[in-house]
């Protein structure tokens, strides 16, 4: 077969031309790999909110070679609105007994942040939620990250598609940030975890009420831009009473015992998955988040504490995410 | 007005003034040196019969900032597609004379700026595809930042500006328009029983819980539309909660929605005056808006609230 010159500057440009619309298919989108070797995580029986989750919570982090000495602790909890008798938010009690682990830890100081995104008055959801009162007696700090100073913050990786975001001063200049989530099923998401708590540090006063442009620009693809701009240092999860169906306000309450606390984001929610009796590589951002954040498979996790043990029956969901339950 | 309560209005007037920022502006946070737009145009409303120099200070500081589009952004240094608070804005620059021209390009963004339910490509979408919120698309109101769906606070403080045009000629002849379908987006998102959220009353069939603030600035929007089922549920809901609210902000704005409704609301004065530490609330927005609930007719003036 004859080869001209023309044949090969078409072909040519017909390759560069495919390479450049299906490369951003192929190459990845996350900047760099943070994945450590190995993770840690620990699982907690614990039946109630009780004065005890103090003691156990202690035992607990007792597991992880945890170096917050003079260092500025963030506690980021999940507090997204109030209803009476269902578990939205995360427990204070397990806030107040994080902010004195860490103190004793030697921290340099604690601080509880975050912006809920369903609720404008933040004063509200922490008086009706039983925070406003513990955290002045405890004299604990709390910043309302929907109205905290903004740094615009390049974004480490382009799952949204977004260059940059507006995020708090508080959470940027954490030494040590740790995520609280209540362990919810979640109606576009699937789940709401460590890293699905990230959300709550974009800030309302510049993305409203709620963060629709994460919405917009995919909830998955957000949670991934955001844990990979904004380590998440440790994670203590509330599952004591969980939410199963349709969360993340509208739930029902499910009591699971459990506390998961854990050195990885990626693995904290895979183990929360798990014991909610879903097949964490079905959820976009576990998966996802297991290629360069953290790890979900549990040869990789060293379990600690109680043994993983899959529910009997696993949590509700709706509709659309029946396919995160195990086989 | 009260003894007391005029005590601690002035006492939190005095505090207001303290908190502004060399550059006019006020931030959003007391520990904060970031001038952000809400917390600027509630401060100015709220001081509005202060000595001059603070509000000057405040509008010129309001017009220096604005957007070459005309809208307002959240902060300064913010990107310039402008904000929700674009209204507030306006509303916060009325009578200045020198703000007019600015004001008269606030007003065109504000023309100019819709839910993007309000395309027919996102309208069909929410029809066929996404249809897990119930709201009815064809009733639009403003977002909170462009590019996304209308909200209820954005679209309340956007009517309550554009009620403060005297006439809607010229370039301003689909005011009417606008206003009338921001009213119905309204009516659309109440929530089943009375009251409004963020936006969102019903979601995979559950209905959600109204909140006092969003439910309040609602109700100021729709002071003509008393006689309306929708709000006169809301107006109940609201009487029925606001007696049980211990956070500030919450409360100043019941007061200010139920006095703009002939409501009763001496005995939740009362209350907001008695809270604990109201000087030394943190977020600056709020403070304003209990020195707003405290002088309720002067407040009602500033936001543009007809009665």
């Amino acid at each position: 077969m004859n080869l001209t010159r023309r044949d090969f500057l078409i072909g040519s440009a017909a390759v560069a031309a495919g390479a450049s619309v299906s490369a951003p298919f192929f190459l990845p989108k996350y900047h760099t790999v943070e994945r450590p070797k190995r993770s840690r995580v620990a699982i907690l029986n614990v039946e109630q909110y009780s004065q005890k989750i103090d003691q156990l919570l202690a035992a607990g982090l007792a597991h992880f070679p945890i170096d917050v000495q003079g260092k500025a602790v963030v506690l980021k909890p999940n507090l997204v609105d109030y209803l009476p008798n269902n578990a939205i938010n995360t427990h204070p009690l397990l806030v107040l007994a994080a902010a004195e682990s860490f103190r004793r830890l030697g921290a340099k100081s604690v601080v509880v942040a975050e912006g809920p995104g369903h609720q404008r008055d933040t004063q509200l959801v922490l008086s009706q939620s039983g925070y406003q009162q513990s955290l002045r007696e405890e004299k604990i700090r709390f910043v309302d990250l929907n109205r905290d100073e903004l740094i615009r913050t390049p974004l480490r990786a382009s799952y949204m598609g977004m260059k940059d975001l507006w995020l708090p001063r508080t959470v940027l200049e954490a030494d040590f940030l740790v995520s609280m989530p209540k362990i919810k099923a979640h109606h576009w998401s699937g789940v709401t975890l460590s890293m699905k708590n990230m959300f709550g540090i974009v800030p309302g006063a510049r993305y409203g009420w709620p963060k629709n442009i994460l919405h917009w620009k995919g909830i998955q693809e957000s949670i991934l831009d955001l844990c990979a701009t904004v380590p998440v240092r440790f994670v203590i999860a509330d599952g004591i009473v969980a939410m199963e169906g349709n969360g993340p306000l509208n739930g029902t309450p499910r009591p699971l015992g459990k506390i998961v606390l854990a050195d990885d984001p990626v693995a904290a929610d895979a183990t929360c998955a798990r014991l909610m009796g879903f097949e964490p590589d079905r959820i976009v951002h576990i998966r996802e988040g297991s290629k360069f954040l953290g790890n979900s498979s549990p040869a990789l996790i060293d379990q600690v504490g109680e043994a993983l043990t899959r529910p009997a029956t696993p949590f509700q969901v709706v509709p659309e995410f029946q396919y995160l339950h195990a086989l | 007005m009260t003894m007391a309560e005029h005590i601690v209005l002035s006492e939190l007037s005095a505090e207001l003034v303290g908190r502004q920022l060399p550059q006019g502006g006020w931030a959003a946070l007391r520990s904060s040196s970031q001038p952000a737009l809400e917390a600027t145009c509630l401060s100015v409303l709220a001081l509005g019969t202060q000595p001059v120099r603070v509000p000057e200070r405040a509008q010129n500081f309001l017009l220096h900032i604005q957007n070459p589009n005309g809208s307002w952004p959240a902060f300064p240094g913010d990107d310039q597609e402008g904000s929700w608070g674009t209204s507030l804005a306006v509303i916060a620059l009325h009578d200045v004379v020198p703000a007019i021209p600015g004001r008269l390009n606030g007003f065109h963004w504000l023309m100019n700026c819709s839910g993007r339910e309000s395309n027919w490509l996102w309208k069909w979408k929410f029809r066929t595809a996404d249809r897990h919120v119930r709201f009815d698309p064809d009733k639009f109101g403003w977002p909170w930042f462009p590019e996304t769906v209308s909200w209820v606070v954005p679209t309340a403080f956007a009517i309550l500006a554009l009620n403060q045009l005297p006439c809607s000629c010229g370039d301003f002849e689909r005011i009417p328009f606008r206003v009338e379908r921001g009213i119905e987006m309204l009516m659309d998102r109440a929530c089943p029983g009375g009251g409004w959220n963020a936006g969102n009353g019903v979601v995979y069939g559950s209905p959600l819980a109204p909140h006092p603030d969003d439910t309040s600035i609602a109700l100021l929007a729709l002071t003509d539309q008393t006689q309306d089922p929708v709000v006169q549920s809301s107006l109940q809901w609201l009487e029925r909660t606001a007696p049980s609210l211990t956070a500030p902000w919450s409360l100043a704005w019941a007061i200010l929605a139920l006095a703009a409704h002939r409501r009763p609301v001496v005995s939740l004065a009362s209350s907001l005056v008695t809270l604990p530490d109201l000087s030394n609330i943190e977020d600056t927005s709020t403070l304003a808006v209990v020195c707003l609930a405290l002088d309720c007719h002067r407040a009602w003036s500033a936001l543009g609230v007809t009665r």
